[in-house]
């Protein structure tokens, strides 16, 4: 599938929704009651003739040509996208349970994994630490801004 | 005459020691994430931003300021050495950079490109100095109607001007604007497209929007080029400096494309990439040798080097005046000041003149500074570049998430992070521009409420937003700016279909 018809699709579903969105939004009970939904209705509106536009002309174009320019294709990439991600879930669910510090070298150790690849744990744990620590005492120690503690740690 | 009253206060806040330290860390810092190739003056100050949360006022901002023109000076250093450009605006450095750099002139291809950008800089700051308040005063005669029409013009403008599909730019625009309109509406209370979600009622923060796309978004992309192996860097340079005869071939390119990158910088949409590429065109059109353009003219470094330096410069003017950013770094400028209570626009020279003329002098300051860092210290920062790609890139990540979480001290903010981090990967990857998105995310809000004022004042009417001469001549500039580039290209596409025929 071509991922400029895809993306046109994906924008018509998003201007459809919100647009139905728009007219189920309450009225407002000072002032005119339309005015909240007459900005975000123009909005949907507009979204739905833009990805209609852009659904046309990528027909056409895939017409013209037998191949579809830029096919979109599941690569390697797209698994370290997703393993990232996970990695990023994960920090999100832990960073304020076992603080910043030790949440940080954990996804940092993941991410140099993904990165710079298992066999040189060593540069990664050391980058890691170090990255972690000095975030750290750079943040919360020298600039005030705080960021959650290890239980029972100083840091 | 009283700019220059200002101009002096502000040297007396910029001339703080603390306030040169600042400018110097920022420019430094800035010019690293400058080289990290992808990554960019947007990315830098989204990614640093962080830093100066606990600063003043006038620190934070002349900080961000070094950290934004250090990325302008940084991003060339990679076009040279690694033909890997940092950015947009980077990426006609490399059309004469590397060709250099192949023929062993490193040395003098750092060095011009670092004395371009200084004047560019410095030209596009005194500039700066003699409209920035005049525009301010003629802003200050717009009403809402007017903003709201201004706001539409600067969204149109870029969206029409993004590379590609015009389609796609104003798709992302409309996309931003929806974005924007999550949360509880200011003027009547009524939550929308909260989704019942408690963190969603006060909208989203932009700024972890721009981080996620300026920084995740890049690293997601950079998986691909990580697998492809990383080129050698040069290390060892001789004197970085530049011949006479060199110095005479760049001097008037130099000068002709400072003015030039300013304005092309001041208009919305337009930005450093487009100023950079049209004063290289420029120049080669004019040259006398125009067959050397691409094989290492050293005039080919210095001209869009010192327009892009300029644009940058340029395109404070309308963020800082009107409070409309044409680019996505002004952008993320324009987050630093919303975060610290700034509101952009022309009521800021009048109530925060220091702040504003403090910035504006630390710029003269910091082009010095970083002409220095950037030409007798180029050899030892370009050692950053020997650093691999493959620990950096999870540096940025960490830095994304701190800053993420600085922000609102928000762990819900991180899931934010990642939706939108995907979103500006698959946006790259279906070639829709991000610029457009970012622009509307951070003036929706405002574009809206001064359509409601606008329509409040008038009653219900829509005429006022044609009952000014200023909002016609307004919506004039604004079809011109979508209707233009489509006769362009429609032109071009006959001129191509005669060609083919004939």
């Amino acid at each position: 599938m071509n991922i400029s018809l895809l993306s046109g699709i994906l924008a018509l579903l998003i201007g459809l929704i919100y647009t139905v969105m728009t007219f189920l939004l309450p009225e407002a009970s000072i002032g005119r009651p339309m005015e909240p939904k007459i900005f975000p209705m123009a909005l949907g509106m507009l979204m739905i003739i833009l990805s209609s536009i852009l659904l046309v002309q990528e027909t056409k174009k895939s017409r013209k040509s037998e191949q579809p320019a830029g096919k979109f294709t599941i690569d390697s990439n797209l698994k370290n996208i997703g393993l990232t991600c996970l990695f990023s879930i994960l920090y999100a669910i832990l960073f304020d349970k076992l603080g910043y510090v030790i949440s940080t070298i954990l996804f940092l150790e993941g991410e140099l994994f993904l990165f710079n690849g298992a066999k040189k744990w060593k540069i990664n744990s050391i980058v890691a630490v170090v990255f972690s620590l000095f975030i750290y005492i750079l943040f919360s120690k020298l600039l005030g801004v705080y960021l959650p503690m290890t239980p029972g740690i100083w840091i | 005459m009283d700019s220059l009253m200002y101009l002096l206060n502000g040297f007396s806040v910029a001339f703080a020691p603390m306030n040169i330290m600042w400018v110097t860390i920022g420019g430094i810092l800035g010019t690293i994430i400058g080289m990290l190739p992808g990554l960019g003056p947007a990315t830098g100050v989204a990614v640093l931003l962080p830093l100066t949360f606990t600063m003043g006022p006038e620190a934070a901002l002349i900080t961000m300021g070094g950290v934004y023109y250090g990325a302008m000076y940084g991003g060339s250093r990679a076009s040279i050495l690694i033909n890997t450009p940092g950015d947009g605006a980077a990426v006609a450095a490399t059309f004469d950079g590397y060709p250099m750099t192949l023929k062993g002139k490193a040395e003098a291809a750092l060095a011009i490109s670092a004395i371009a950008s200084f004047i560019g800089g410095i030209f596009a700051t005194l500039v700066m100095v003699a409209v920035a308040m005049p525009v301010a005063r003629f802003a200050l005669k717009f009403g809402p109607a007017e903003y709201f029409l201004l706001f539409l013009f600067a969204l149109s403008a870029t969206a029409s001007m993004s590379k590609g599909d015009r389609v796609k730019g104003f798709l992302s625009m409309a996309l931003g604007l929806m974005v924007a309109t999550i949360g509880i509406d200011a003027q009547s209370g009524v939550k929308r497209f909260t989704f019942g979600i408690l963190e969603l009622q006060s909208g989203i923060d932009f700024l972890v929007i721009i981080i996620a796309v300026y920084a995740l978004g890049e690293v997601f992309k950079s998986f691909q080029n990580i697998a492809e192996g990383k080129k050698k860097v040069q290390k060892e340079f001789g004197r970085i400096w530049i011949s006479k005869e060199e110095w005479k071939r760049c001097v008037w390119p130099i000068l002709r494309s400072s003015p030039l990158g300013f304005f092309i910088g001041a208009l919305p949409g337009a930005g450093g990439t487009m100023a950079a590429l049209m004063s290289y065109n420029n120049e080669k059109s004019l040259s006398k040798h125009p067959e050397e353009f691409g094989e290492g003219a050293i005039e080919g470094v210095a001209a869009p080097e010192a327009a892009n330096n300029a644009a940058s410069v340029g395109a404070m003017i309308p963020m800082l005046t009107l409070g409309i950013p044409g680019s996505g770094t002004t952008a993320v400028m324009m987050g630093a000041l919303l975060m610290l209570g700034l509101q952009p626009g022309p009521m800021l020279f009048q109530q925060q003149s220091t702040v504003i003329w403090g910035l504006i002098a630390s710029m003269f300051i910091g082009n010095i500074i970083l002409a220095f860092v950037n030409i007798p210290m180029a050899g030892l920062l370009v050692r950053v570049l020997a650093v691999p790609p493959k620990i950096l890139y999870p540096i940025v990540l960490g830095l994304a998430f701190v800053g993420t979480y600085a922000i609102s001290y928000s762990v819900m903010d991180f899931y934010l992070l990642i939706i939108f981090g995907v979103v500006g990967y698959f946006l790259s990857k279906a070639k829709i521009p991000a610029t457009p998105m970012i622009l509307a995310i951070i003036v929706g809000n405002n574009m809206e409420q001064s359509f409601r004022r606008a329509y409040k004042i008038s009653d219900g009417s829509l005429s006022i937003f044609w009952s000014s001469p200023l909002a016609i001549a307004l919506i004039i500039i604004t079809v011109l700016s979508v209707i233009l580039p489509i006769i362009g290209d429609m032109r071009k596409k006959r001129a191509a279909g005669k060609g083919q025929t004939a």
